[in-house]
């Protein structure tokens, strides 16, 4: 067996193992890691993998949020088979996001600035139009039976984000390995070579889109389901945009374990911080003391790993 | 001759006491009760970190004056001990401390200031039997679920919007109907827009139509435009219902943009406060509001805000709101003589506790929220917050229509 696949296996037995081990409280923080890799990656595989940086990739989620939510509060549906409905509007969203500003020509910052503005035209609108209950936000009725897509017991919820996470990770295996992975990379690179190569930059461009919007939309039903109520803010807030962005960036954007490594080291920095504050008697009363840490982490992190901290586990080039 | 014994007590019998005190001590050290652990949940940091670090302060406090007068006797004076949590005015981090705080043998929560993460921790906290007490959250939606372990004692919008809009008919009547129209101005999330949308379907009732709601964001850090707005719409009276700065922030564009009108009249205006009014007396003069408000008529709400002003804090509704929140648990405690969930529960949904801080009727809790629970109307007069209704609360006679600039 070689390195990569033994640490794999590894890794896969210890988070299987892990919710046996350790009480509820760290595992539905383990839950959060893995569901943040998974919305990560899905930012990953259009700003990473496609070098489509948006800075709005939280209006999948919400769309995905509030299809599956509207569809189950409203109109009675199950959320398992809303969920795949979710995940097509997703889809349906980064589709017309990517055919309406690549069609315009917009690249780079212009292309992050105008998700960023979708983002915010939607939470407007689900603040504004009657079928999202607007600000007062949407309640799900809380029913803690699997067949709701709701559990008891935090251990199946962190087994459904781990499952999440690998499909993700498969997914950006897969890039990796396909054809459709290498155009997108060439489109990262340069966009105009790869034209010249023959490539259908726009087309590939749409598809990886509508390929991140569906998945992070998965993300988006699953955080309702997890929290059973969303609202504008919530669900269509930037706070989850960052999120998405920060975990890539940190871990190493266009690599497959780069969001997963960001998210349980960006969710590890926290997480001890807000434990240190709380027990170390003189910094009981410095709340902000754990933001302030995790702020300095992260300038640190960027300032000398800058493609992330995948850079850390590459090869380095051997010198003759 | 035997000699006569000057004391009662024996050189045999003082060794024999003394030795079973030497034996016994550690065993009646080890009979003091377990301390209760009490989950305060609040949002210390984030963009209402304020607010959150003022609940902290009255539970913290709270838990201090429970302790120093004994602890709850019928658990053999067993002290309360305080979980501290910061929500970071997210849901994911409200629910974690929930979860974190269950693991550490909590026997009740108090918190989470803003609704959404209370709806959400509160229903975490379900899933365990743990009884939940919202402090401050104001949406109707924390009380419409049908959990049995979530109980509020203050008011909700719902029944703030109905006092106030009775206690602005009142005014509005005194002063011969001199307002006809008002502009809702409102923040965008649950809160705002939940107390909004209920306001303007009942000002009718008392005569005065509601011109245009305007929701903002949170944060908002410009109002300039909603001002121009505001007096392009020539209102008599603009009402608020948001969170603090932007409240703030909302008055001194508008006074600074000389906007006149009759009255401003917030429900629940989250910057209503001696902050406020201290250091924007010209801004905040006569402004209204209906909110969450101690009785000043209270010897111990008097004392309580002299010892919390003497550590340089200010009064504001969130330190009496969860410090009442916290002596509520305590009596559910005291007469549960048990800090067992279900007991505590059963407990809680019987209480007749008595909420001595604020202007509050007996309190019964039906469905978990408190109808005994009622805001009051206030009014800032120079540089003073006054209660104006209800009337045996009043500290001073209401001005309306106001001056104009």
């Amino acid at each position: 067996m070689n390195r990569p696949l033994l640490f794999c296996v590894l890794g896969l037995a210890a988070a299987i193992a892990y919710p046996l081990l350790v009480p509820n409280y760290l595992v539905t923080i383990g839950m959060l890691v893995f569901f943040t890799a998974f919305i990560g990656q899905s930012w990953n595989i259009a700003g990473g993998f496609a070098g489509q940086t948006s800075f709005g990739h939280v209006v999948f989620f919400g769309t995905g949020a509030y299809t599956s939510t509207i569809l189950q509060v409203t109109w009675g549906w199950n959320p398992w088979l809303a969920w795949p409905v979710a995940m097509a509007a997703g889809g349906a969203v980064g589709w017309m996001i990517a055919l309406l500003s690549f069609r315009a020509g917009l690249r780079g910052s212009y292309f992050a600035l105008i998700t960023l503005a979708f983002a915010e035209v939607f939470r407007i609108l689900a603040n504004s139009v009657p079928f999202t209950k607007g600000g007062l936000g949407m309640l799900i009725k809380a029913d803690p039976r699997p067949i709701n897509f709701q559990f008891k017991d935090p251990i199946w919820i962190y087994y459904l984000a781990l499952l999440l996470c690998i499909v993700s990770l498969l997914i950006a295996w897969q890039l990796t390995r396909s054809r459709f992975g290498a155009r997108l990379v060439a489109i990262r690179e340069n966009e105009d070579a790869a034209r010249a190569l023959g490539i259908d930059v726009f087309a590939e461009k749409v598809k990886v889109l509508t390929l991140s919007g569906a998945m992070c939309a998965a993300g988006g039903t699953f955080y309702a389901q997890k929290y059973l109520y969303i609202d504008p803010g919530i669900a269509f807030g930037v706070d989850k945009s960052v999120e998405m962005l920060l975990v890539s960036m940190v871990g190493g954007a266009g690599t497959i374990f780069g969001p997963l490594i960001g998210s349980f080291t960006l969710m590890g920095i926290n997480e001890v911080t807000r434990w240190l504050a709380s027990v170390v008697p003189a910094l009981k009363n410095v709340q902000p003391l754990s933001l302030v840490v995790y702020g300095i982490m992260l300038i640190l992190i960027v300032a000398r790993l800058p493609d992330g901290l995948m850079s850390l586990f590459r090869r380095k080039p051997r010198h003759a | 001759m035997t000699k006569q014994r000057t004391s009662g007590v024996s050189r045999r019998t003082f060794l024999a006491g003394g030795t079973a005190l030497t034996i016994g001590a550690p065993g009646l050290a080890g009979a003091q009760p377990a301390a209760v652990k009490v989950g305060l949940i609040h949002p210390v940091t984030g963009f209402v970190a304020y607010n959150g670090q003022q609940s902290r302060l009255g539970g913290t406090m709270a838990i201090e004056d429970v302790n120093k007068a004994g602890g709850i006797k019928s658990m053999g004076g067993a002290k309360l001990e305080a979980l501290l949590g910061d929500s970071q005015s997210k849901v994911e981090v409200g629910v974690s401390e929930v979860e974190k705080m269950n693991e550490q043998g909590v026997a009740a929560y108090i918190g989470c200031f803003q609704s959404p993460v209370g709806i959400a921790a509160s229903q975490a906290a379900a899933k365990y039997g743990t009884p939940f007490l919202v402090d401050v959250g104001a949406s109707d939606l924390l009380m419409s679920r049908g959990l049995k372990n979530v109980f509020r004692l203050k008011p909700g919008f719902g029944v703030c919007v109905d006092d106030g809009i009775a206690s602005l008919g009142a005014l509005n009547k005194a002063a011969n109907n001199v307002a006809k129209t008002a502009v809702i101005v409102h923040e965008s999330g649950e809160f705002g827009t939940g107390t909004a949308k209920l306001l303007a379907s009942k000002l009718p009732s008392i005569g005065i139509a509601a011109k245009e709601l305007i929701a903002h964001d949170n944060p908002t850090r410009n109002f300039d435009n909603i001002a121009l707005r505001i007096r392009s719409l020539a209102p008599d009276i603009v009402m608020m219902s948001n969170y603090g700065n932007e409240y703030m922030l909302l008055a001194r564009t508008l006074y600074q943009q000389k906007v006149n009108v009759a009255g401003f009249f917030s429900i629940l205006g989250g910057g209503f406060n001696y902050k406020f009014v201290k250091e924007m007396p010209d801004v905040s003069q006569y402004m209204m509001d209906v909110n969450h408000w101690y009785n000043p008529k209270s010897p111990q709400a008097q004392a309580l805000k002299k010892r919390v002003e003497a550590t340089g804090a200010l009064f504001t509704f969130e330190v009496y709101l969860t410090y009442s929140n916290v002596m509520l648990l305590a009596d559910a405690l005291e007469h549960a003589g048990s800090a067992d969930k279900e007991k505590l529960i059963a407990a809680l949904a019987a209480s007749t506790f008595k909420a001595e801080l604020m202007p509050y009727g007996p309190t019964k809790f039906v469905n978990g929220q408190n109808q005994g629970g009622r805001p009051a109307t206030m009014q800032s007069l120079k540089g003073e917050i006054e209660v104006i209704a209800p009337e045996e609360f009043a500290s001073a006679k209401a001005v309306f229509p106001k001056p104009k600039l």
